[in-house]
């Protein structure tokens, strides 16, 4: 794409992306932030950053659910205000990425339905940005080619569902397996699409999704171990996109340990630093918040280019970790347990 | 008095305030809007000053009133404003209206909750009620087909061919949102494969939410199927698709029966729901008496702690301690209104200091409605620094006059003023009606520059002699074809005039402003362009000078000495010797060459002035040719005279450049030799010599690359800025041709269209409309806008940038009426 003409669909949008990420906290806002006595003090320092009245209409005391809600429905109109005015390509662009939400939440409503939980309950659990027309119905499938023939063939993601039809009844280990190999296609369709669009868009939306893509397999392989998924299985459920593929990827398929999986991440520059510096001891960061860093500065770096459509992705991603770090500090303050309170991923 | 001169001069002000009687004190002070609070600490955190607590229960009050104001709003109560303003109340009263609002509330809250109980009862009952209305329907296809037992019903296919007899079908009846329907029976279609059978039918009247409140569009629907697994299976997908359903009565008596029933408790519920209505309903009338006055209150008290927080605590004295700025005029004002609120609270008195201070005040300008819109041109452009010189008295009148210089129309200037004129005639009716319509705010705020600019233009129109692009001819013209034959005049179509003869013109210019003759003479524009381009220039220069003398006060005032010497007067000898002779010699051009008189004065002598200037400056004489009778010099020694004023502009450039920073350098080391003089001599001095030095030199090349660019500023600028100012010139040949575009293109084929007496009033009728809305809105709007810009261009960069820094910081004094304003908009905004 011309850059030159960027500007003509996109200008307003990447304007106004990069004007809200302007308005993401920073390190000081969280050293303002982490000394809040209560949840009150937090409202109120919160009312003095962009957030600005969010929750001047929440009655004291406050719940931190009542945060998190409301922290996700300002992101989500953003996003919605973003999409609405948003043409091709970046309304695909901007509607591949809702995809991924709707994977996570046709999986919780799976996994629900199999406990038997009424669907009601899980309704407001579910992510708004990953919510279509059938999704309430879910329920009726019971089996994986239900799921497909019933609810999902009109969605967006019955294109990534073409693996995974089956005649077996649905269970836990299986559902797994669903949002794996769900998500494994979704990553690498969004990988092509935004290898299509090329330029900009490409350099550095693939740099991030074949992170997303290689953190996935080191997780799915981390957590395989000692479930009753064989390695062959597993080795399908691999995104193909990422710098693992191919040779990691086979690595990974044959590893038996944890130990296994730091070796094979030995041979990559960038995730042996996130291996190393990782462990569960007091003091240590674990390898989850190892990887969610390595996330926060693909993003930000994302911000570094212009024209291109990175930044909308980007920008979802970065609020969604101020979400969860303001969360976390509000869990800490609100159970009184300051100890952990600085675990949270600083937005540079 | 204040004086728009310069700013008011501010005090820095410490105020000792005892704890009891602070809260009063701040509470006269925000009545009063004089004093501009300094946070005393921002390093600390929003949630750990003193006063937290009570701000967050005003925001707690705040919210209560805003949910009351919705419900208010939603039930379309008009809220009433008296206009009246409450005081701030006393902490103590805090808690009644606390209280008050918590009963509100939750009084709200409960009948709210009740209603909305009723309305979902209400809701299922009506939809139940349209169900078995509709339903009907189907069950009587389904039976009359059955009667028949044709082939003609769809229902039909569903049951096996070789089945004795009807199979009990069963099904399920229920309500849905209309626009899921689509998506609804599709999934009925894949998940029961085609096994199911759905009627539905429109409910034509939308149905009430009853949470959010809003009308609702909906279908009732009724499923046929077989068996029990598919029975699950569409109750799972009605489920998901959020349809209600209610049971149906298979047999028509009971349906019937059901109806009745449903129908009397409708009736029931309409008369509890209308009595909930009307509990509600005067809950919030008496809530929207008085939401008003609690909306200010709180607003009051919350922004008398938010400044409370600002101030330092002293423990000792168990008081607060406050700095501010205070104009000294007004210390009085401020002294009163704090023994006011001593008095108020009974306690003992606060104390007022007066502190010294380096730091730079902050630029207060007391305006009224007059001046207030001229200040803020010029704050737009940046708030002066403290104390000094202020454009706008000035601005007040060269804006509309260049404005009008530009505009220069009568008829155009008479529009602009009438309306300018009915803004501040109808001020208060219309400033009391609060919009946020951007546009018009525009507008009203700059009604009385309006104004002015429509009465300038006005002026410049009579001196262009411009009405609509025609001529005015009061006093009868000057020109006249008398010495003509009337056969000459009606045969030729130009007949040229000559100034010289007594016969055809009165050797006396027209009385005031331009000769009518001129508007239908074929070298107008020549005329004209050369008329408009030599006043342009000399307005400008005109108001650039007087932009570098009024920067004379600013030295004196300031106590710069040096830049008097160094920069003002090389300054007003460069503008002086170059374009202040440039203006002189229109003039002289103007007054001494003309016809009638001597040849060597005669028009055709007259050398083009824009050349003459050029070869000054590059000092080229001219030859005099001997059988010419003109000369090309037009005054004795006017050769010698220009190189002399060259080489004193050219002088000016250094002297600008080097003076005051040789000055300056030289007053340093004369400090410096006297320090080394006076100080003994040891380790100390020459340790403090080696820092001294390097720091001296980084000054100085600061000081010099300044100067430098000052200068190259100051020398090209009179050159583009006196250039600049031809946009006078260029905008009012623009809007003269335009308007002449407009008149011969649109107006003069209205007017001469039907001289054969046919249809002329009716084309005129269509023909004026589109010239009279074309004149508002490219010559009145578009043109007056361009115009407007132009003139801005030329004060902030032309007229500013010989005296005026702006780099001040503007004086927000904290004052409940600008507090309340903005709450107020922020609500009406949401």
């Amino acid at each position: 794409m011309l850059d030159s003409i960027f500007n003509i669909d996109n200008g307003y949008l990447e304007g106004l992306v990069r004007g809200f990420k302007n308005g993401i906290l920073k390190q000081t806002d969280y050293l303002n932030l982490v000394q809040c006595e209560t949840l009150d003090d937090l409202k109120l320092h919160l009312q003095s950053t962009d957030y600005g009245n969010f929750l001047a209409n929440e009655a004291s005391p406050l719940q931190v659910s009542v945060i998190d809600d409301k922290l996700r429905d300002k992101l989500v109109t953003e996003f919605q205000h973003l999409r609405n005015h948003a043409v091709e390509p970046l309304a695909t662009f901007l509607d591949y990425i809702t995809y991924g939400y709707m994977i996570d939440n046709i999986v919780l409503l799976i996994t629900g339905a199999l406990h038997q939980r009424p669907i009601s309950e899980l309704m407001p659990k579910c992510h708004p940005l990953g919510t279509f027309e059938q999704i309430e119905a879910i329920n009726v499938a019971s089996t994986s080619s239900e799921l497909y023939n019933a609810v999902l063939v009109d969605t967006p993601l019955a294109d990534f569902f073409g693996e995974c039809v089956s005649e077996q009844d649905l269970d836990e280990l299986n559902i797994e397996i669903i949002r794996n190999t769900l998500y494994k296609a979704y990553l690498e369709s969004f990988y092509s699409y935004c290898k299509s669009l090329g330029g900009t868009t490409a350099d550095v939306m693939c740099e991030i999704l074949a992170f997303e893509a290689d953190r996935r397999a080191f997780i799915i392989t981390l957590n395989s171990f000692g479930t009753e998924l064989t390695n062959e299985d597993r080795k399908k459920l691999y995104p193909q996109c990422g710098k693992l593929y191919p040779d990691g990827l086979a690595a990974l398929a044959r590893a038996d340990d944890p130990e296994n999986v730091k070796q094979v991440a030995e041979f990559y520059t960038e995730y042996r630093a996130l291996f190393e510096g990782a462990g569960n001891n007091p003091g240590e960061k674990t390898l989850e918040d190892k990887f969610f860093e390595h996330e926060v500065k693909l993003n930000v770096n994302a911000f570094l280019h212009q024209f291109h459509f990175g930044v909308f992705y980007a920008y979802l991603k970065l609020k969604e970790q101020e979400c969860r770090n303001i969360v976390w500090i509000a869990e800490c303050i609100a159970q009184k347990h300051r100890a952990k309170i600085d675990n949270y991923i600083p937005i540079l | 008095m204040g004086s728009l001169f310069r700013s008011e001069e501010m005090a820095l002000c410490q105020l000792f305030l005892q704890s009891e009687s602070a809260y009063t004190c701040v509470s006269e002070l925000g009545e009063l809007g004089l004093v501009q609070f300094r946070d005393l600490n921002p390093d600390v955190n929003a949630f750990q000053r003193k006063f937290v607590n009570e701000v967050r229960r005003c925001d707690e009050m705040e919210r209560k009133l805003r949910y009351l104001e919705r419900e208010i709003r939603k039930d379309g109560i008009p809220v009433l404003d008296t206009g009246e303003n409450p005081e701030a109340p006393m902490p103590r009263e805090m808690i009644d209206l606390e209280a008050t609002f918590e009963k509100l509330e939750n009084e709200l809250k409960e009948v709210n909750s009740n209603a909305e109980a009723l309305k979902r009862n209400y809701l299922e009952l009506t939809e139940l009620k349209h169900i078995l209305k509709k339903t009907q329907a189907f069950f009587d296809e389904r039976e009359g087909s059955l009667e028949a037992g044709g082939q003609t019903s769809l229902t039909q296919n569903l049951l096996p061919e070789d089945s004795k007899g009807p199979i009990q079908l069963g099904f399920v009846a229920g309500v849905i949102l209309r626009e899921r329907i689509p998506a609804f029976e599709r999934m009925l279609w894949r998940a029961c494969r085609g096994n199911v059978f759905l009627r539905q039918a429109i409910i034509e009247d939308p149905l009430e939410d009853p949470v959010t409140g809003e009308q609702v569009y909906k279908s009732v629907f009724i499923i046929f199927f077989q068996g029990d697994q598919l029975k699950m299976r569409v109750k799972k997908i009605c489920e998901g698709f959020r349809a209600t359903m209610y049971p149906c009565p298979e047999a028509p008596a009971d349906r019937r029966e059901m109806a009745m029933g449903v129908k009397t408790r409708l009736d029931d519920l309409n008369t509890v729901l209308s009595q909930t209505q009307d509990h509600r309903h005067r809950v919030l009338v008496s809530a929207a008496r008085n939401i008003r006055a609690w909306m200010m209150k709180v607003w009051k008290i919350k922004s008398i702690y938010y400044t409370l927080n600002m101030f330092n605590l002293d423990v000792i004295q168990n008081g607060l301690i406050a700095e501010c700025w205070i104009p000294v005029a007004n210390l009085e004002d401020v002294q009163l209104a704090l023994r006011r609120g001593t008095e108020k609270s009974g306690s003992l008195p606060a104390i007022l200091n007066r502190l010294n201070t380096v730091e730079a005040p902050p630029t207060f300008h007391r305006t009224n409605k007059f001046t207030k819109a001229f200040q803020a041109l010029i704050d737009s452009y940046g708030v002066a620094t403290y104390r000094e010189i202020n454009p706008a008295p000035y601005t007040i009148i060269t804006f509309p006059f260049l404005f009008a210089v530009m505009f220069g129309d009568l008829g155009h200037g008479i529009i602009m003023a009438l309306f300018g004129a009915w803004m501040v005639w109808r001020e208060k009716p219309l400033s009391a009606k609060k919009t946020d319509n951007e546009i018009w705010n525009i507008f009203f705020g700059g009604r009385y520059i309006i104004l002015l600019m429509g009465l300038f233009s006005m002026y410049t129109g009579f001196i262009y002699n411009d009405v609509f692009s025609k001529a005015l001819n009061i006093f009868g013209s000057a020109w006249h074809v008398r010495s003509y034959n009337e056969s000459t005049i009606m045969s030729n179509k130009e007949l040229t005039l000559n100034p010289g003869d007594v016969q055809q013109y009165d050797q006396y210019p027209y009385p005031f402003g331009l000769d009518p003759m001129w508007q239908i003479s074929s070298n107008k524009i020549n005329y004209y362009n050369s008329y408009k381009m030599k006043i342009s220039i000399i307005f400008g220069i005109i108001h650039m000078l007087f932009g570098v003398i009024l920067s004379v006060w600013n030295y004196k005032f300031f106590n710069k000495q040096i830049s008097i010497y160094c920069e003002f007067i090389p300054q007003i000898l460069f503008l002086s010797c170059l374009f202040v002779y440039l203006v002189l010699l229109v003039f002289h051009k103007w007054v001494w060459y003309g016809a009638g008189g001597d040849v060597s004065v005669s028009p055709s002598c007259a050398p083009s002035i824009l050349i003459t200037f050029i070869n000054m400056v590059l000092m080229k004489g001219y030859e005099n040719r001997p059988d010419d009778d003109c000369s090309p010099y037009m005054y004795a020694g006017q050769f010698g005279f220009q190189r002399f004023l060259v080489v004193v502009a050219v002088i000016c450039v250094p002297w600008m450049l080097f003076a005051k920073p040789f000055l300056i350098h030289r007053n340093n080391k004369r400090k410096q030799m006297m320090v080394q003089a006076n100080g003994g001599e040891g380790v100390v001095e020459e340790g403090g010599e080696t820092s001294t030095v390097p720091h001296e030199e980084h000054d100085m090349s600061e000081i010099m690359i300044h100067q430098g660019i000052h200068t190259i500023e100051y020398v090209l600028g009179s050159v583009s800025h006196t250039a600049s100012y031809l946009r006078l010139w260029a905008l009012s040949l623009a809007h003269a041709q335009l308007s002449e575009v407009l008149w011969s293109m649109v107006l003069s084929i209205g007017l001469t269209s039907g001289s054969d007496g046919g249809g002329g009033g009716v084309v005129m009728y269509f023909i004026f409309a589109a010239w009279a809305s074309l004149t508002i809105a490219i010559l009145v709007l578009m043109e007056g806008l361009s115009a407007f810009l132009h003139t801005l261009r030329l004060h902030w960069v032309e007229f500013q940038s010989k005296f005026y820094s702006g780099s001040g910081y503007a004086f927000v004094p904290f004052a409940f009426e600008t507090i309340l304003d903005q709450a107020e908009n922020a609500i009406v905004e949401t």
